[in-house]
């Protein structure tokens, strides 16, 4: 890697992406809120995380009554490159930080404020502005037409015997991801091998789109901008250099951009509503629900019935994937052209590491019928991320 | 302690102080009650919002399904899958797919070796 970001593996097994401050008042609210037990520490003692354990999901930093935990900062190294003549500084941002990077700014949580974070890259002087939902919908033609391999191989049509077992867990939560590699090493051929749609975009950036820009990929800086502690980890991840470079060089959370943007006195709330950069900035539907729990399953049925029953859906809404319950499950028929048979595609929905160790157990024992199961680490998904807005107007 | 010894009934003060302690504890508990009950309602409100903010969004957007996303077909008609949409091509799987946990350290040899051939 000759693009080094300051934040080496060596650092981050020491630190990891999220600490706790000497402002902890040690009242163990976040022992309790933590899924992995990682945080230690007495009543009375200032607590303590232990990287080795910590899924960098940062539950623990948003639910701090005393604001007392924070997370490693790369927005030193996203300036520097900013104002970098000689850098490309392309950026992408996920679904949920759209309905809640408003919220810095005095709206109510869940508006809608897509066209202005576009605006406001540009302003912060981001040489392109795409968006990760184009690489969520890359993620489900990888991922759906893995699942849809994985089916035809356990119902035994030929062609398909290298590829994996069912059922196929989703591969987009960087802490579920950590949290597996952990706890369940035996679990890990069924994760879906596809990379997360941060993965995927950097990937993408460094190759396909410097070689239609003109941009030489070593002096593009891609950076995104994500809901999420965990995927700073993700991003330093070593394996993450299909492009022959870092994929993606750095992570900043929603609350670091509003930061950002008041910094630089732009007046967000009177911005105008911009467009994402063409070539990777088209989104669908579908890549904007990748941002709650139920709609990775979603999106992929939407695509997965479709093609492999060769019919339009009617209506695209599968609600019985949606709500907040902790483990959800549903079957839906979808009818397989090249089979010539309806088969009834069970899935189940997990939100909260907490509550994934009994579905894992069950595949482990084959006791699980599901073909398709979903796993997202945050409480109701993405929206409430570790890099999301902090409310604690409710203490 | 005058309450605690034996004599017939309350007598009218005692009463009176009694049912409005009672009265007392009740409203003041309910208040707090109250006040809990919206401290934890008001700590999932925001959830709520921000899921049916992404709802509302993706019944606004013109396309709505992946497969369906122009600049989807047009990456693996160029780039990809070159003259055809074909997820998990060879080049797809080289860039957009990923190894767990102990396949990690042969998976990095593999990209190093890659870009040794690609040089």
């Amino acid at each position: 890697m000759e693009e080094g970001n300051g934040l080496s593996t060596a650092t981050l097994a020491n630190t990891g992406i999220i600490q706790v401050t000497k402002k902890c008042k040690s009242c163990d609210h976040c022992t309790s809120i933590c899924p992995t037990g990682a945080i230690h520490g007495k009543l009375g003692q200032k607590h303590h995380i232990d990287p080795k354990l910590c899924i960098n999901c940062g539950q623990c930093l948003i639910n701090c009554p005393f604001g007392a935990i924070t997370d490693t900062s790369m927005v030193k190294e996203v300036k520097k490159a900013l104002a970098d003549p000689s850098k490309y500084v392309v950026v992408q941002e996920a679904p949920a930080v759209r309905v809640a990077l408003g919220e810095e700014f005095g709206m109510d949580p869940g508006t809608n404020v897509k066209g202005k974070m576009y605006a406001s890259l540009r302003k912060l002087g981001f040489d392109k502005v795409y968006d990760t939902e184009f690489a969520a919908d890359l993620t489900i033609m990888e991922e759906g037409t893995e699942l849809i391999h994985r089916v035809f191989k356990a119902v035994g049509a030929p062609g398909y015997e290298s590829s994996g077992p069912l059922p196929q867990f989703t591969s987009c939560c960087p802490a579920w991801i950590k949290y597996a590699e952990d706890h369940y090493p035996a679990i890990l051929p069924n994760l879906s091998s596809a990379k997360s749609p941060q993965q995927m975009f950097g990937a993408v950036a460094k190759t396909y789109v410097a070689e239609k820009l003109g941009v030489k990929p070593a002096d593009m800086v891609s950076v995104s901008v994500m809901p999420c502690t965990a995927k700073k980890y993700e991003c330093n991840r070593p394996e993450m250099i299909a492009s022959g470079y870092q994929d993606v060089d750095y992570v900043i959370t929603t609350r670091e951009l509003a930061d950002m943007i008041k910094e630089k006195g732009i007046d967000f709330n009177s911005l105008p509503n911009e467009e994402a950069d063409r070539l990777v900035g088209a989104s669908t539907g579908a890549a904007t629900i990748f941002g709650v729990t139920g709609g990775v399953m979603e999106a992929a049925l939407r695509t997965a019935y479709e093609l492999l029953s060769g019919q339009s859906l009617g209506k695209v809404e599968f609600k019985s994937v949606r709500g907040q319950k902790p483990i959800r499950e549903a079957t839906v028929e979808i009818p397989i052209k090249d089979l010539g048979t309806t088969l009834p595609v069970k899935v189940c929905v997990v939100t909260g590491t907490k509550y994934v160790g009994r579905v894992i157990e069950d595949v482990l024992a084959g006791r699980s019928s599901y073909h398709f199961i979903e796993v997202m680490n945050c409480p109701g998904g993405c929206i409430n991320g570790g890099g999301q807005p902090i409310r604690r107007d409710m203490y | 302690m005058s309450i605690f010894r034996e004599k017939g009934t309350f007598t009218r003060r005692q009463f009176f102080k009694g049912s409005g302690m009672l009265a007392a504890t009740i409203v003041i508990s309910g208040v707090f009650a109250k006040f809990g009950y919206d401290a934890w309602a008001a700590s999932d409100a925001y959830i709520e919002k921000r899921i049916s903010g992404l709802y509302t969004l993706d019944e606004k957007m013109a396309i709505r399904k992946s497969h369906q996303n122009p600049e989807i077909l047009q990456i693996y008609k160029d780039f990809l899958s070159p003259g055809e949409v074909k997820p998990v091509s060879e080049k797809a799987h080289h860039l957009l797919h990923t190894k767990y946990g102990q396949d990690i350290p042969e998976l990095i040899k593999e990209l190093h070796a890659h870009q040794h051939d690609a040089a």
